[in-house]
């Protein structure tokens, strides 16, 4: 489909025209025209129709949760309520500046603190900062606010452990608060292996970051002994809330020993992923961990019932972002938490975790399970046996959206023996059984398939709007901007034939 | 539970054909002592309706911010949105995706992103441009992080009159590194040149600089670019308030290493400060160190021309500890506004209001100094921000201003408490205030 630059017409407009134009104010009077740029920057020249149909038309080549199941394992792709939308676009907060006196925004103040209460019960933590504005920015504020705590108590700790079955945003921040990694291997049931695990852990080691259930889908069995060696040898325990829609009203973080936790409110609370974001990563601690905080967090003050910015003090990590949280999210997920309640919020759990082991329990003699035992709100099964058909779990993925189904997460995770050519499947609580037998019945199609006739699985898909693409090729030409295009047509001299721009 | 599709009696159903008598068996693995024992103590579910005004009422406790017009900017601008926007924004295809992993399903979000990198390319005048990250304060943190990567160099200047969120922020993300970071003395409204030539030495990595400064001045970027570069660091150049691109010459014309640019004012809501979004443009030589996701053409089997996101080498879920960044999650949605914006606007359109923004903001300001209340400490070219000393009472001026729905302007001693900044106002203007509401402004504080 042709870019909205390729659709300029010059002289046309997509704005609306301002009356008054301040002609009076001249602009080579009033700045240096060195500070200038000498011509209008060209963007495009298009209509406001233009705009409508471009976009509406690019909506099109899209997938979101309204247009059917998108089970990706660990991204919990649930049900987005319209009313949560609706009250985060009330004017009294949409147009709030971030900056205006804490008298003027007492709404908005109000809103925050109480989320933090109600997050705070829901996981048995006892401070929220609302600052992160993702997942990875949450655990990059866990780990400093862990750093942060052994600086204070005059301890160099420096490693931090990481189960094989972590999502890579895990070593990737412990990497950014400079630890130094050590892998915990997987045992044979999927969860963390003690022994490796008490071997590991020692006098240097800050702790363990650990997702729960974890990225296979299971709960870990270990999690009393697991606490026990962090917190004996004097270490913090990290909760990666990836997964958290498995847990509500059945088992709190803050319970079973977590020192500090991200939540990722664009999963378990319902608010949309946006095609990658705007989420939220709102970090949870225990009280000892709260003088570490970014700053600054809202607070009440009783006797005139007022809320206002509180800073944390000098043992703050600090600021990790401008202005206080992404604050839109914030109210969705206070909406969605009222909207449901402490039983609704249990039901959602519950029902996510039938639907997973329904689907494990219907798929698994099709799919091998990566481990053969009841899961949580996710199950991981593999694609190994189709290999011998020639046939890879990226064609597996493929041939479903021929069906109309977005895949599954695949190849995450991964780690020898037990999980290869993973397809993580989280069927969250949205989704009713008659959804889940559509898809369980055509994951069962496509296995006959991959025997019988796995070409339909190698040259799929063909039922999308475009076919699957030459990522190599992407990486050894980068084509990053419609100029690079344009330089290259050019260089080329339109030579090239395989490109049909 | 409207939410939830399946009955109980489809989930006993379920729970059958998996082969347990209850849902408890499925939970045998969660050690009994750390189960939860108790309900949560949560307020009980509210129905929509009073949901709706439960959360009306907690709204109604601000003032009404629509009506306000705030003369206030500081790193979040009021600007006009355009409805054609928001409706499209509304599309479920665009905000109930995920990351675009799959590209046959998500070449509507990809195709944007790609146009939005070009957009800023063309803006910024840099070659290589990353769409997304979570605003301009962490997006300037991680340009220093990138900038010690390729210099292997271990001291960050910056400038005082960086944003101070994004002074904080950087410290905050660097304090773990071992990294020297020296802040140049505040002098006026600029960026003093000779304090920057002391500091500079053959171990500093980057200089930071905000242009429009914090203070609303328009920073010589070019004397102090070719400062950095004869002692081999990078510049990094910070916009906090992305309209100034559209009149102000290009960080690429300027030689500029790394532009962070925050692009709030490009469609998107003040929403209290969050989700903001913000872009990081570089060189293409740079391009391997580059944190975050971006957006690559390259062609389909049937050889149409189709998008990727693409350079995923340097990531997190691919390189783990090795990454450039830990960014997963981003900000696309408000990249998906910020193009639809730029779209609507395009060549004039971004022009012209980049112009008036620079106008209404010279307009008032010349008003208010005519009154002989106001002086200008720092005669600095300013884009659409500008700092004024009032001798006056400050507290009056701001209820004035509060009592006839204006959001008065930032008083700087908040963040730069210095004797000579008592008295002084940081007023934004943008172009949604009309001349007669700008001339009731100068009225009401020339009295």
């Amino acid at each position: 489909m042709k870019l909205i630059f390729e659709k300029s017409f010059p002289g046309r407009i997509g704005f609306s025209k301002p009356t008054d134009l301040f002609d009076d104010i001249k602009l080579e009077e009033s700045i240096p025209i060195k500070y200038l740029e000498k011509n209008k920057k060209q963007l495009t020249e298009v209509s406001e129709v233009d705009v409508i149909r471009h976009f509406t038309k690019l909506s099109k080549f899209n997938y979101g949760v309204d247009d059917g199941l998108y089970p990706l394992g660990s991204c919990t792709m649930k049900y987005n309520p319209r009313i949560n939308e609706k009250m985060a676009g009330l004017a009294n907060f949409s147009y709030a500046h971030p900056l205006s006196f804490p008298d003027m925004a007492q709404g908005s103040l109000e809103l925050i603190y109480r989320l933090d209460k109600l997050l705070c019960e829901i996981t048995g933590m006892d401070k929220y900062t609302m600052a992160p504005a993702s997942g990875a920015h949450g655990e990059l504020t866990g780990v400093l606010i862990m750093r942060k705590y052994f600086l204070d108590h005059g301890e160099k700790r420096h490693k931090m452990l990481i189960p094989d079955s972590a999502h890579g945003t895990n070593p990737a921040s412990a990497a950014m608060a400079e630890f130094e990694v050590v892998e915990i291997k997987s045992n044979e049931n999927g969860t963390v292996d003690l022994e490796s695990l008490s071997h590991a852990m020692d006098g240097e080691t800050v702790g363990l970051m650990l997702t729960n259930p974890n990225t296979v889908g299971l709960y870990d069995e270990g999690i009393e002994s697991i606490q026990k060696i962090i917190h004996d040898k004097g270490g913090l325990l990290y909760y990666d809330g990836a997964n958290l829609n498995a847990s509500l009203g059945i088992i709190r973080p803050g319970d079973a020993g977590f020192d500090v936790v991200h939540l990722n409110l664009h999963k378990t609370f319902s608010t949309p992923h946006g095609g990658g974001g705007p989420g939220s990563g709102v970090v949870g601690v225990k009280s000892r961990l709260i003088p570490y905080l970014p700053t600054p967090v809202v607070a009440l003050e009783e006797s005139s019932g007022k809320y206002y910015f509180k800073d944390v003090g000098e043992k703050s990590i600090g600021m990790i972002r401008s202005f206080w949280g992404n604050f839109s999210v914030l109210v969705k997920t206070f909406a969605w938490i009222l909207s449901l309640g402490p039983e609704g919020l249990y039901e959602c759990s519950k029902a996510s975790i039938i639907n997973a082991n329904y689907v494990l329990a219907k798929l698994k003699e099709y799919y091998k399970p990566a481990y053969d035992r009841y899961c949580g709100h996710e199950c991981t099964l593999t694609g190994r046996e189709y290999k011998k058909y020639g046939i890879k779990t990226l064609d597996i993925a493929k041939r479903l959206m021929d069906y109309g189904f977005h895949p599954p997460t695949i190849y995450f995770p991964h780690f020898e023996p037990y999980a290869d050519e993973t397809i993580m499947i989280e069927p969250p609580e949205s989704e009713g059984k008659e959804v889940l037998d559509d898809f369980i019945n055509t994951m069962i199609a496509i296995s006959k398939e991959a025997k019988e006739n796995p070409e339909l699985l190698t040259s799929a898909p063909r039922r999308t709007p475009i076919t699957r693409t030459d990522d190599a090729m992407a990486v050894r030409r980068p084509i990053l901007t419609y100029d690079d295009e344009l330089r290259l047509k050019d260089e080329l001299n339109y030579q090239e034939k395989d490109i049909n721009f | 539970m409207r939410y939830i599709p399946s009955t109980s009696e489809q989930q006993k159903e379920m729970l059958k054909e998996i082969g347990v008598s209850s849902f408890e068996e499925l939970l045998t693995s969660i050690p009994e002592n750390v189960r939860l024992k108790k309900k949560l103590n949560l307020p009980p579910a509210l129905p929509e309706n009073e949901l709706e005004e439960n959360i009306a009422s907690i709204a109604q406790k601000n003032i009404d911010f629509y009506r306000m017009k705030p003369l206030i900017g500081a790193g979040a601008y009021r600007h006009f949105i355009p409805e054609a926007e928001k409706a499209l924004l509304q599309r479920e295809e665009f905000w109930t995706c995920y990351t675009p992993y799959q590209p046959e399903l998500s070449q509507g979000t990809l195709q944007a992103i790609f146009e939005f990198q070009s957009h800023i390319s063309r803006l910024t005048k840099m070659e290589v441009v990353i769409p997304s990250i979570f605003d301009g304060a962490s997006a300037t943190a991680e340009a220093v992080l990138m900038s010690i990567r390729l210099t292997h160099k271990e001291k960050i200047i910056i400038s005082p009159l960086l944003h101070p969120h994004y002074r904080e922020t950087i410290k905050t993300y660097v304090e773990p590194h071992n990294i020297e970071i020296v802040e140049l003395p505040l002098q006026d409204g600029a960026t003093s040149a000779d304090m920057l030539k002391q500091s500079l030495d053959n171990n500093t990595a980057a200089i930071v600089v905000q242009s429009p400064n914090f203070l609303g001045g328009v920073e010589d970027i070019q004397e102090i670019v070719e400062i950095t570069h004869q002692n081999d660091a990078l510049f990094i150049q910070v916009i906090v308030e992305a309209m100034s691109l559209g009149l102000l010459k290009s960080p690429g014309n300027m030689n500029v290493d790394i532009v962070a640019g925050n692009t709030q004012s490009f469609g998107l809501d003040l929403s209290f400060g969050g989700p903001h979004n913000a872009f990081l443009a570089t060189k293409k030589e740079y391009v391997r160190q580059l944190p975050g996701r971006i957006v690559g053409e390259t062609k389909d089997r049937d050889g149409k021309r189709v998008f990727v996101m693409t350079l995923r080498a340097r990531e997190q879920d691919i390189r783990r500890e090795k990454a450039t960044s830990n960014i997963c999650t981003n900000h696309n949605l408000n990249v998906m506004a910020g193009n639809i914006y730029l779209s609507l606007l395009g060549t004039e359109g971004l022009y012209q209001y980049s112009l008036l923004n620079f106008k209404k903001a010279h307009y008032l300001e010349k008003e208010l100094l005519k009154s002989g209340k106001f002086t200008n400490p720092f005669p600095y070219p300013y884009f659409n921000e500008f700092l004024i000393n009032y001798q006056g009472n400050i507290e009056e001026l701001r209820k004035r201003l509060i009592e006839n729905n204006f959001i008065p302007p930032l008083s700087v001693w908040q963040f730069y408490p210095e004797e000579k900044f008592r008295q002084s106002l940081l007023f934004a203007v943008t172009e949604i205030f009309s001349r007669d509401e700008l001339n009731k402004i100068s009225n009401l504080l020339s009295q």
